[in-house]
């Protein structure tokens, strides 16, 4: 009897103890964007007074109409909106059939193949930047959206591929063999039976491409010299000039800039983890 | 026969067709970027970024002469060994935490998905905005707590700021480590964890001789990827302090990129690049020996 009262209260120690550190970390983890929404909604003078509160004191809701009219907002969103969505298209179109062989086909190179999408994960897009100037330089895509999907979607082939070729493998084949014996080609037999099993992937896939394109900041900040073709993650920047800051604005353009992400993101978290370790430990 | 022929040659070229628009698409944005900068390494580069001709190890020598580069090189392997290393810890140990059956568990993994989700400028202004020293909010929090009486500086010297910048790093990378953790956490098998209560076992025990050795795998691909892309990290450096004062927080993504677009140095830049892209294949090759003495094992 005794005995049992005491593993109760250790047990609801640890519990205690595990509630505790867990909403200290989640509490620390939100105060930044606590101090972003705050932020967002001050006042230039509160943000900058000697004696600043934690909370604002008038709520200017204003700050988040105010943005759409000191910068061209509406174009930056709707220049991440095309960026991501194009380099997705792109990444997919090229990264499906690419994974498809690698799960499906045996060849030679496979191997190399494999090796070099993991070498090219090596090489981040600010240690090319020069060399990817100079090829868009060539194209003329310098200064253009163009240029930022076809980067964009390049540098996120391997994660495509690794993400795809997993979720593929993970699918038994007979199905699609069927299908060929009643008569489809191959290619009837991927868009009919095995890209609709594999939909959950591919759709992890596309978010995780999107996002990733969506927040890209270093090649578009190097690229894009006009104002009207930055997309959100540079062009916010326009409240963050080198004389003075306007946080209220940054805050509140950056705000905007991260609700649609977080939502997707929380949307294929746990897809995505399984996929990526997945993908890396079978190689 | 005559029939067959064609047929097995398209059965012999048909998974390079698939697999035909990837490599186009990474040949032109990545591979070509690659030649470039190698032949920029090596060549005479004017300051308008025209190449005018071999010159061996010119740049390289000039980069390593400059009494910056060593600082430099020195607060990148910091940098990235400190935020890898804690990031890595600290998401797992969050991982062990998120890994126990407890109500509001669905809320605090969406939490902790926020700083993977949110993009790295954005994260890296509101920090610099936290430890501003005249109005920041870290200081007006501490105040309003009773904690502090005046306006602490938080960054007197550069080497604080550049403490700072490992922190927010370290913020921002534990989500990933913490999700690859709890995906390995969750496939472990419950009945590994029973067997080893039966026998007597302790939570450290356990953690030690099961835990540990089940989520190696996918905490070494957490590590490796982690590796190469803190290495290669720009945005929070460049939006607290872009590398200054005199290059004694610039890692080398930042000071090649200022090397390139700021002072019109594009064959130097190109050789920090070949240098950066040496030391990550000596880390990665580490590794896939590793692995591989492994698999022999």
């Amino acid at each position: 009897m005794a005995d049992n009262i005491r593993i109760n209260w250790g047990k609801l120690l640890s519990r205690v103890l595990l509630y505790f550190v867990v909403a200290l970390i989640c509490l620390f983890i939100l105060y930044p964007y606590f101090v972003m929404a705050c932020t967002a909604l001050k006042s230039r003078s509160e943000i900058f007074a000697i004696n600043g509160t934690i909370f604002p004191i008038n709520v200017m809701w204003s700050n988040f109409i105010d943005i759409w009219q000191k910068a061209p907002m509406a174009r930056y969103m709707l220049n991440s909106i095309v960026i991501a969505a194009g380099s997705t298209a792109i990444a997919m179109v090229c990264g499906i059939p690419a994974a498809y062989a690698l799960a499906r086909m045996k060849f030679k190179g496979q191997t190399a193949f494999l090796g070099f999408i993991i070498v090219s994960q090596m090489f981040a897009p600010v240690v090319l930047l020069i060399g990817i100037y100079k090829v868009m330089q060539m194209f003329g895509l310098t200064n253009s959206l163009l240029g930022l999907i076809f980067i964009n979607a390049a540098f996120n082939q391997a994660f495509t591929i690794w993400l795809l070729r997993g979720t593929f493998m993970s699918i038994s084949a007979e199905m699609e063999q069927a299908a060929t014996i009643d008569g489809c080609n191959r290619i009837q037999a991927m868009f009919k039976v095995l890209l609709p099993v594999a939909a959950p992937g591919i759709v992890t896939t596309l978010i995780f491409i999107f996002i990733n394109a969506w927040n890209e900041y270093t090649v578009a900040l190097c690229l894009i010299s006009t104002d009207t073709l930055k997309p959100l993650t540079v062009g916010i920047n326009i409240f963050n000039g080198y004389n003075m800051i306007e946080w209220q604005y940054l805050f509140a353009a950056s705000i905007f800039a991260i609700i649609p992400v977080v939502i997707l993101f929380m949307s294929i978290e746990k897809n995505l983890t399984s996929g990526l370790t997945a993908g890396g430990v079978k190689g | 026969m005559k029939r067959k022929k064609p047929y097995t040659l398209l059965n012999k070229v048909e998974p390079y067709l698939w697999i035909l628009p990837s490599i186009i698409l990474m040949a032109i944005f990545i591979i070509v970027p690659i030649g470039f900068v190698f032949r920029m390494a090596f060549s005479q580069v004017t300051k308008a970024g025209l190449v005018k001709g071999f010159c061996g190890f010119d740049n390289f020598s000039k980069v390593l002469k400059s009494a910056k580069f060593g600082l430099v090189l020195k607060n990148t392997i910091i940098w990235t060994i400190l935020v890898v290393g804690l990031s890595t810890v600290l998401g797992f140990i969050l991982a062990l935490l998120l890994n126990n059956e407890f109500k509001g568990r669905k809320i605090a993994r969406a939490i902790v998905v926020f700083p993977w989700a949110t993009t790295l400028v954005i994260q890296a202004s509101v920090w610099k905005f936290i430890i501003d020293t005249d109005y920041g909010a870290l200081n007006t929090l501490l105040k309003t707590l009773g904690i502090i009486e005046r306006n602490v500086n938080w960054t007197p010297a550069p080497e604080a700021f550049f403490a700072w910048e490992i922190a927010c790093g370290i913020f921002v990378t534990i989500p990933f480590v913490c999700f690859t953790a709890l995906s390995g956490l969750q496939s472990i098998d419950a009945s590994y964890y029973e067997a080893a209560t039966v026998d007597g076992a302790n939570y450290w025990q356990k953690l030690g001789h099961i835990t540990l050795p089940l989520v190696k795998p996918s905490l070494t691909v957490a590590t490796v990827l982690n590796i190469i892309y803190v290495f290669n990290s720009f945005p929070i450096v460049w939006t607290i302090t872009k590398g200054d004062p005199a290059s004694r927080t610039d890692t080398l993504v930042t000071y090649l990129y200022k090397l390139a677009f700021y002072n019109g140095k594009q064959g130097e830049a190109a050789a920090v690049s070949v240098i950066g892209f040496l030391i990550l294949l000596v880390c990665a090759s580490i590794y896939m020996v590793s692995t591989l003495k492994k698999g022999d094992e």
